[in-house]
């Protein structure tokens, strides 16, 4: 997976880092609207702790940036190198996906 | 529960971050959390997370964890932040080296050591030497920038840590100086044998380090000590603390050059290889050793429990160097 090297650093994080940016990809969103919007199309939630380490982290990769606000509650939308990194670690993602249905419909069952 | 509850309980999971944090994310995170507690009043779950996520932030703080980030003046302050953290593990390392080094020194002018003390003792006075030379080389770039901004002006940032810095090492020297002359067993006395250190210096680091001390163990003999060693046993680490806490204030306050950085980092890694050398030598000692009756360089718990924090220290010190690169 050369092409994911953008989230390699992330450890741990790199799942909540995906879902972040692909929250993101559906537009600018605060933390509370990013919790909530995981959560739908996911059906993870992803607490408090984890998403804002998550974000701090793809803030300073510039990955997403801080979006003007006069709310107390900061919204984030996507950089263009984040859509980049968000499309390789999908990419990657779908060939894992591909080669697992593949093989699942070649036939497997229980030796 | 009253309507300022959930604030005031977001409020008190926010302490759990460092002060940079909360500077920026603070006031989302706050939303976020109270938010989060209308729709989940009762999360041990969440609270675990908050927690972990503090600790985590704290360590990122302190350039003892994370990543490296983008752009060349966060990249510079997560460098001091591990410059600032490696400085108090080098001091922790030290004070702990330096009860072993001072036994053996003056171990060693009142009787002839046997091989194994022999060479621990060349190796980790060789390592306190190089050590005390590097920590000078790498005060000198931080030491001009600050006696620059202080110059300048504009510089109140810097008083306090400046002010703890030298209060830390007047008391410490004055002190050290004090207990070590006061003690013809610290070798700094006519009849003493001249060993590989200067006695004069031996019993300095034997003051400074009185308190590391299994003495704390045995309250009944600690009692019998005169008022003013004990008072300086309780002092000295305080002294010692304000000393380096100045020290790491003012590194990371203050801004170096790229360059003064890298010169930091190489002084850093060298520093870490050295203190290797120490613990190593120590271990040794340590390994070797089988207690002889009235043998002067027999090491005893508290030595063992010295290295273990040594260990520690210059493992989180290394972790600390590679965010300083």
């Amino acid at each position: 997976m050369s092409e994911n090297k953008a989230l390699d650093g992330f450890g741990r994080y790199a799942g909540p880092a995906t879902l972040i940016l692909a929250s993101l990809a559906g537009g600018a969103k605060h933390g509370y609207a990013l919790t909530k919007d995981i959560e739908s199309f996911a059906g993870v939630r992803v607490a408090p702790g984890t998403l804002y380490e998550a974000l701090a982290r793809l803030q300073g990769q510039g990955l997403i940036e801080p979006v003007e606000s006069q709310d107390r509650r900061r919204p984030y939308r996507l950089t263009a190198a984040g859509a980049t990194t968000l499309q390789a670690q999908l990419d990657a993602q779908r060939r894992v996906a591909d080669v697992g249905l593949r093989r699942l419909a070649q036939g497997w069952g229980p030796a | 529960m009253s309507v300022s509850g959930p604030r005031e309980r977001a409020a008190r999971l926010l302490r759990c971050y460092p002060r940079a944090w909360r500077a920026r994310y603070g006031e989302e995170f706050t939303e976020l959390l109270i938010a989060d507690l209308a729709e989940r009043p009762r999360s041990p779950a969440r609270t675990a997370d908050v927690i972990r996520g503090g600790i985590a932030a704290r360590l990122t703080d302190a350039g003892l964890c994370g990543f490296a980030p983008d752009g060349t003046e966060r990249a510079g302050q997560r460098a001091r932040a591990g410059l600032a953290s490696l400085a108090c593990c080098a001091a922790v390392f030290l004070g702990l080296g330096g009860a072993i080094w001072s036994q053996l020194t003056i171990g060693w002018q009142w009787s002839a050591p046997d091989a194994t003390a022999a060479v621990t003792t060349v190796v980790i006075s060789a390592a306190m030497l190089l050590l005390a030379g590097l920590a000078l080389l790498a005060g000198l770039p931080v030491a001009r920038a600050v006696a620059v901004r202080i110059v300048r002006g504009g510089a109140r940032d810097l008083l306090g840590p400046s002010a703890l810095f030298l209060g830390g090492l007047v008391v410490m020297v004055v002190g050290g100086r004090h207990f070590g002359n006061g003690w013809p067993g610290t070798g700094g006395h006519p009849w003493a044998h001249p060993g590989p250190v200067p006695g004069g210096v031996a019993a300095f680091c034997w003051a400074s380090t009185l308190s590391v001390s299994s003495f704390w163990a045995h309250p009944a003999a600690l009692a019998a000590f005169p008022p003013a060693e004990l008072t300086w046993m309780a002092l000295s680490p305080l002294a010692l603390a304000c000393l380096v806490t100045g020290a790491a204030a003012a590194v990371r306050r203050t801004e170096l050059s790229p360059a003064a950085l890298r010169f930091e980092a190489r002084l850093a890694r060298a520093a870490c290889v050295i203190m290797a050398v120490f613990l190593a030598a120590g271990c040794a000692w340590i390994a070797d050793r089988s207690p002889r009756p009235g043998d002067l360089f027999h090491p005893g718990v508290i030595d063992v429990a010295g290295l273990a924090g040594m260990a520690l220290a210059l493992a989180v010190g290394c972790q600390a160097v590679r965010a300083a690169r």
